[in-house]
C-alpha cells in the first residue's frame, strides 16, 4: 500500500487489467465459435421440447 | 450515497443487459423455446386461462396489461432488460451493504459491488435459462438479492414496514410466477426462520404475491406427471459430471440451451477456477465477519443444490413427493434451484476481489485514502471481469441465438380475422404438438408454437411435452389441460404428423362438437390438402399458417366465462403492492435499500 501512487497510474492499472481480460475473452470466444457443442435441430415435422 | 453512486448499480445492469442481449433488443420478437411474445396479447384470454395449472399467470397477464399501451416487442425488450438491470443492481447493492454496511461508501466497495452485479447476471444459469426462454423465472432470479436484503431488514423494522419492503422486493417473483416464488422462499427461509415473527411475515408476503396462481391451482385439481422427474432432471453439460456442472451453475436438462462453447474442457476448466476463487472468497468473508447472512445464504445454497440433485440421484423421492401432492411438480426442473448458489458465488467473487486489493484487513477496512498497489489493481480488474471471460457464449444475444423476427403477414392476418369475429368458439391449433421449428430468421429455432397465444379466445393445443433422450428415444410428459385431452381422444392425431386421422367428411361435426370455430395449422404441411370437406372454409393461407373456419351450423360453443377467482386474487395482490408502495413512500426510503445490513 502506497499513498503516493498517482491517479493516472491507477487508471492505467485498470486499463491493463481490462485489456488482459478482453484478450482472454477473445481467446475464449474463438474457442466457443469453433465448438460444435450446441447443435441446432434439423428441420422436421414435429419438434421435441428439447433433447437431453 | 451521492446521485452518481446511487445510479451506478443501475447503469452497470443496463450495460450488462446491452452486452448480453445486443440484437435481441432490436425491433421484432425473440422467440425461443418457452419465450413467446405476440402482438396484442389478450388480457381477458390470459386471465380466463385453460383447464389446468395456471402457469401463464401472472407473467402473461402482466405482459398483456402492458401490451395495451406498448407494442409487444417493446414489452419483451423491457422484461429482458429488467432481468439484467434488477439482478445486477440487486447483487451490487447487497454486496456493498454486506461488505461495507452503512455510511459513506468507498470506491473500492463500489468495485466489489460491481463484481457481484456482473457475476450474478453473467453465469451459466442465466445463459441457459435465457436460451431456454424462461424469462419469467429469470425475473424471479433477478429479485433474489432484493428479497434477501428485505428479509435481513425485517429484524430492524416494525412489522408493517418490514412487510411492505418485503412485498416490494417480491414484485419480480410475483410476475415470475410459481418457480420464482419457490426460489424466493428458498432464499428467504433460512434467514427468516431465526425469528418466528420474521418467518410469519415472509410466509404472509409470499402468500399474498402468489394468490393469482395459487388459488386457481389449489381449487382446480391440477395434476403433475411424474414422468417429468426423469425428463427435467439436471444433466452434465461440462466434463465434470452432473454434480460438477451444477456447482458451476450449469446443468440445465435441455442440451439445446447450453451456450456455445460452454461445455468445452478448456472453458469449463476456466469457469471452475473462477468458481473456486468465488467459494474461497465466500469462506474467507464468512469466517471474517461471521455474518448471519453468511449462514443463511449458505444453507439456502446447500438446500438448493440438494433439490437440484434429487432428480438425478434420488428420482424416487421426487416421484413420491409428486404422488403425494402435485404441488411438488416445480421441483422436477432441478437445476433451477442452484439460483441461491449463484448469489453466494457472486458475493464470494466480490469478497475475493476486495481481498486481492488488500482493502479488508481482519475485520476492518483499510484507512480511507490508501491506494492498493498497481499489481493488485490489475489482478482485481482481471478477476472481476472473469465471469465474462469464461462465458463468452452469452455475449451479444448469446452469439446471435436471440435474434428478433417479425410475424409473417399471414399470421397477422389470421389474428385480425379471428379477433374481428365476436361469435364464441375456440381455436384449435394443429399439428398436434406444442413446439415448432420456426425458420423466420433463416435458421430453425425451436419454440413453443406462437399460435397458442396469438388469438383472443380459448385455444386448444397439445400441451404434452416430448423430450428426446440420449439413446435416441423420447419421454412424453403429459400436459395439464383436460380439454386438450378430450380433443386428442376425438381427433386421434397421427403421431408422426400431428394431423387428425378422423374421417375428413365428419371433421366439421367433430370440430363443432368440441366447440371449435377455427382451426389453425401453424406449420408447413406436405401432402393432400387439408380440410376440404363441406362446412370448412379456408380464410387465410400462408406457408406456415392456414386458418380454417368451421361453419356456424356445426359449432356448439358458449361464450367463455371469466375466471372470477383469478380476478379476485389479482385484485388482492395488486392492492397489497399498492399498500406496499404507499408505506415505502411514506417512510421516505426505498424498500430495496441496503441499510441495516450489519
Amino acid at each position: 500500500m502506497r499513498k503516493e501512487i498517482p491517479v493516472i497510474k491507477v487508471i492505467a492499472a485498470c486499463v491493463i487489467g481490462a485489456a488482459l481480460a478482453g484478450g482472454a475473452t477473445v481467446v475464449a470466444t474463438n474457442l466457443a465459435t469453433e465448438s460444435t457443442a450446441t447443435a441446432e435441430p434439423v428441420n422436421e415435422t414435429l419438434y421435441n421440447y428439447g433433447d437431453r | 450515497m451521492g446521485v452518481v453512486v446511487r445510479l451506478l448499480p443501475w447503469v452497470l445492469g443496463l450495460l450488462i443487459a446491452l452486452m448480453a442481449l445486443g440484437p435481441a433488443l432490436g425491433p421484432g420478437y425473440v422467440l425461443r423455446y418457452d419465450m413467446v411474445f405476440v402482438p396484442g396479447l389478450s388480457l381477458t384470454t390470459v386471465v380466463a386461462g385453460a383447464d389446468g395449472f395456471p402457469r401463464a399467470i401472472p407473467s402473461d397477464a402482466v405482459v398483456a396489461a402492458l401490451s395495451m399501451f406498448l407494442p409487444g416487442d417493446v414489452v419483451q425488450s423491457l422484461f429482458l432488460t429488467a432481468v439484467f438491470v434488477l439482478g445486477a443492481a440487486g447483487a451490487f447493492r447487497l454486496a456493498v451493504g454486506l461488505l461495507h454496511g452503512t455510511g459513506p461508501v468507498p470506491v473500492v466497495a463500489l468495485a466489489g459491488g460491481a463484481v457481484a452485479g456482473l457475476a450474478y447476471t453473467w453465469n451459466p444459469f442465466v445463459a441457459e435459462r435465457l436460451l431456454l426462454g424462461q424469462w419469467a423465472a429469470l425475473l424471479g432470479y433477478a429479485g433474489l438479492p432484493w428479497v434477501l436484503a428485505a428479509v435481513v431488514r425485517l429484524a430492524f423494522l416494525p412489522a408493517s414496514r418490514g412487510l411492505a419492503g418485503l412485498v416490494g422486493a417480491l414484485a419480480p417473483a410475483a410476475v415470475g410466477g410459481f418457480s420464482s416464488v419457490v426460489l424466493s422462499a428458498l432464499i428467504a427461509g433460512p434467514r427468516a426462520l431465526r425469528r418466528w415473527r420474521d418467518a410469519g411475515l415472509v410466509l404472509l408476503a409470499l402468500a399474498l404475491v402468489s394468490l393469482p396462481w395459487l388459488l386457481p391451482s389449489l381449487t382446480g385439481g391440477a395434476e403433475t406427471d411424474p414422468a417429468g422427474v426423469e425428463a427435467f432432471a439436471a444433466r452434465a453439460d461440462t466434463p465434470f459430471g452432473t454434480v460438477g456442472s451444477l456447482l458451476l451453475l450449469g446443468g440445465v436438462w435441455n442440451s439445446g440451451a447450453v451456450p456455445p462453447g460452454y461445455g468445452e474442457p478448456v472453458t469449463a476448466a476456466a469457469r471452475s477456477l473462477v468458481v473456486a476463487v468465488a467459494l474461497l472468497g465466500w469462506v474467507w468473508w464468512s469466517w471474517r465477519t461471521r455474518h448471519a447472512v453468511a449462514v443463511g445464504l449458505s444453507v439456502s445454497a446447500g438446500l438448493g443444490l440438494s433439490i437440484a440433485l434429487l432428480g438425478t440421484f434420488a428420482p424416487g423421492v421426487l416421484v413420491s413427493l409428486i404422488d403425494l401432492w402435485p404441488g411438488f411438480g416445480p421441483l422436477r426442473d432441478g437445476q433451477l434451484y442452484v439460483a441461491p448458489f449463484a448469489l453466494l458465488q457472486a458475493l464470494g467473487l466480490s469478497a475475493a476481489v476486495l481481498w486481492s486489493l488488500g482493502v479488508l484487513r481482519g475485520t476492518e477496512w483499510a484507512p480511507s485514502g490508501e491506494i492498493p498497489g498497481l499489481g493488485r489493481i490489475v489482478t482485481a480488474v482481471f478477476l472481476g471481469l472473469a465471469p465474462v471471460m469464461v462465458l463468452p457464449g452469452l455475449l451479444w444475444g448469446a452469439g446471435g441465438r436471440l435474434e428478433p423476427v417479425e410475424y409473417p403477414s399471414a399470421w397477422q392476418e389470421a389474428q385480425a380475422v379471428v379477433s374481428a369475429d365476436e361469435r364464441p368458439g375456440a381455436v384449435l391449433v394443429l399439428p398436434w404438438s406444442a413446439y415448432r421449428g420456426l425458420e423466420w430468421s433463416g435458421e430453425t429455432v425451436v419454440t413453443l408454437d406462437p399460435a397458442t397465444k396469438l388469438f383472443d379466445r380459448r385455444t386448444l393445443w397439445n400441451d404434452d411435452l416430448r423430450i428426446g433422450t440420449p439413446d435416441g428415444g423420447a419421454v412424453s410428459v403429459t400436459g395439464e389441460d383436460t380439454r386438450a385431452r378430450e380433443v386428442a381422444a376425438l381427433l386421434e392425431p397421427a403421431p408422426k404428423t400431428g394431423l387428425p386421422t378422423v374421417d375428413p367428411g365428419e371433421s366439421p361435426e367433430v370440430l363443432g362438437s368440441l366447440g371449435v370455430r377455427y382451426v389453425v395449422v401453424s406449420a408447413p404441411v406436405e401432402g393432400e390438402p387439408l380440410f376440404t370437406a363441406d362446412g370448412l372454409s379456408v380464410l387465410v393461407e400462408g406457408r406456415d399458417m392456414l386458418l380454417v373456419e368451421v361453419a356456424d351450423r356445426y359449432v356448439d360453443a358458449e361464450p367463455e366465462g371469466g375466471h372470477g377467482l383469478v380476478v379476485l386474487a389479482s385484485v388482492i395482490t395488486l392492492g397489497t403492492f399498492l399498500w406496499s408502495l404507499i408505506i415505502v413512500a411514506r417512510i421516505g426510503s426505498s424498500s430495496m435499500g441496503h441499510s441495516g445490513m450489519r
